[in-house]
């Protein structure tokens, strides 16, 4: 059975072999590779920074951004990406950040809303106005009608 | 320096009551009353009456 997982492990990607030798999956060493807190004797995430214990620092995570995406790509490829310790450039951590935030445009998110120009936002009472205002007008123009052709002063009531 | 004398014809604007900002402009005489008429409102695409606004500031 062992040679066997031998056996697959070669066909990987060498750049992924190198990766799981030096980490290998939690599931075959179970570690807390979801955190970055070292406690004593585990193993940090490579792909997160983390609070040295001794001095109080942050490190950078050993591989980068661009690398760690890389890696995910590779593993996605070979179907390998749950073996990879957690990292933000993962497909579900992607997925996840993606239905929180949205797109990068702001308020197109799961529970958000646009802000839009201020004409945009008064849109809506614009045109209730308008619609009131239009609803009125037979009786407005017959009371207009009444009043001006009347030898009286005439109408009175203009807008400010 | 005396004062210059107030024209005798005056730019007058007339509103569309259908309150869609849309306007016309008149002269008329500064001592006669105010407009008002049915017009043409573009936008609601309706004969409307348009009244004389008030003239604001200077």
């Amino acid at each position: 059975m062992a040679s066997r997982y031998v056996e697959l492990a070669k066909q990987m990607h060498p750049r992924l072999q190198r990766f799981f030798a030096k980490y290998p999956p939690t599931q075959i060493l179970p570690r807390t590779m979801a955190e970055n807190t070292i406690k004593d004797g585990a193993a940090a995430n490579p792909f997160l920074p983390h609070k040295h214990p001794a001095t109080g620092r942050w490190q950078d995570p050993e591989f980068s951004l661009r690398r760690q995406a890389e890696l995910v790509k590779l593993a996605r490829t070979e179907g390998l990406e749950e073996l990879l310790p957690f990292t933000h450039k993962g497909t579900e951590e992607r997925i996840r950040k993606r239905v929180e935030e949205g797109l990068q445009v702001k308020g197109t998110g799961v529970g958000q809303k646009v802000k839009g120009h201020l004409h945009e936002r008064m849109l809506f009472t614009k045109m209730e106005k308008r619609r009131t205002a239009m609803l009125g007008m037979p009786r407005l123009v017959r009371e207009w009608r009444k009043n001006h052709q009347t030898g009286t002063r005439g109408w009175k009531k203009f807008p400010r | 320096m005396a004062k210059k004398p107030k024209a005798r014809m005056i730019n007058v604007r007339l509103l569309s009551m259908a309150m869609t900002g849309f306007f016309y402009a008149f002269t008329r005489p500064r001592m006669a009353r105010p407009m008002s008429m049915l017009k043409y409102d573009p936008i609601v695409r309706k004969k409307v009456l348009f009244l004389e606004q008030k003239r604001k500031g200077k």
